[in-house]
């Protein structure tokens, strides 16, 4: 019996496809057979992060109207085996999704999968609710910005009163110069504000910029990147690992960085 | 630009606004809620007074810097004995 997570946030553009993608593949590369599922109906995206445009076929819309096999419109990964991708469909909009539908199909992928990560469209309305109605977990993720908190906040709002207790906290896009010159808000305010357990923060890294231009998975792109030792982290965390929290103050680059000015 | 001023971190702002953001926010309850609280409320006072349900008034104001609940109950009296 697989593991369905919703990977959400209220607000857009903070990250959830990247982070979905490639929590995706290093799950995957742990030895998990993992289906990712793009929920953002009518403008789909997790496919061209995978860089899997081209093989699209089927989508979950076309499963829930009985057009095809669940099976026709998993499409496997270029690289990595045991990773699949269930596109959204690109000409329908949120009103024509079918909740319970939903539902049932991610409750049929859950017996041969070990992970079922759902990709949510920002917003509260339809399109995250059907993302969410079929998971048993959460990952929210936000940026170190008000904004970004306060919609989180939001969403960790309507989650528990969904009985959806199982949330975590990713924060994305983590400056770690900018947190030392006090510039940013510090993930351990966000924490203490949000009340979650943090899972990991993810630095900013042009890395995930370049792979995502390319349609690379960042552990094929640069699995060295601080980006992707942070992506591990976190699927190791979700494995139940007890893995210590990167030190980003290591990234600091000495005396002379407290003059640097951006 | 003077390198030896350290200029003033704006993080401590957005975390203090937030903070205040958050308990609007979060003081917004959905009308059920808002109901089962007056209930709650009503239950509690009628230990220790006589009122009339219907003269309650409960709301919830926001000011500048903080939310109030604000609590409006007649009384007719005082009960002798408490629980």
């Amino acid at each position: 019996m697989g593991r369905t997570i919703v990977v959400t946030a209220g607000k857009g553009g903070v990250g959830k496809t990247t982070v979905t993608a490639n929590l995706g593949a290093l799950l995957t590369k742990l030895g998990n057979k993992v289906v990712v599922v793009d929920m953002d109906i009518g403008l789909r995206n997790l496919d061209v992060v995978m860089g899997l445009e081209n093989r699209v076929v089927y989508n979950i819309m076309d499963v829930s109207d009985g057009k095809c096999k669940i099976n026709q419109a998993l499409v496997r990964d270029k690289t990595l085996p045991g990773l699949f991708l269930l596109p959204a469909s690109q000409i329908h909009t949120k009103k024509d999704i079918n909740i319970d539908k939903i539902v049932e199909i991610i409750s049929i992928i859950e017996n041969s999968f070990d992970y079922i990560l759902l990709d949510s469209p920002a917003g509260i309305e339809k399109g995250f609710e059907s993302a969410s109605a079929p998971a048993k977990e959460a990952l929210i993720v936000v940026t170190p910005d008000v904004s970004s908190v306060r919609d989180a906040d939001r969403v960790i709002g309507i989650l528990e009163n969904r009985g959806i207790l199982a949330i975590s906290l990713i924060v994305n896009r983590y400056d770690i110069n900018l947190v030392n010159r006090k510039k940013m808000l510090n993930a351990d305010s966000v924490v203490d504000i949000l009340g979650l357990d943090l899972i990991g923060m993810i630095p900013e890294d042009k890395s995930v910029i370049e792979s995502t231009n390319k349609g690379e998975l960042l552990v094929n792109y640069a699995n060295g990147s601080p980006a992707n030792k942070a992506f591990e982290n976190i699927s190791r965390r979700i494995e139940g690992e007890d893995v210590p929290f990167l030190n980003f103050n290591s990234q600091r680059r000495g005396i002379f960085s407290l003059f640097r000015r951006r | 630009m003077n390198l030896f001023r350290t200029p003033k971190g704006t993080s401590a702002i957005a975390e203090e606004r937030l903070k205040l953001i958050l308990v609007q926010d979060r003081s917004l309850l959905p009308p059920a809620k808002f109901e089962q609280m007056k209930e709650d409320i009503v239950d509690i006072m009628s230990n220790y007074f006589d009122f009339n349900t219907a003269d309650i008034v409960i709301n919830i104001q926001r000011e500048s810097k903080k939310t109030l609940l604000e609590a409006i109950i007649p009384l007719l009296s005082v009960k002798r004995k408490t629980r």
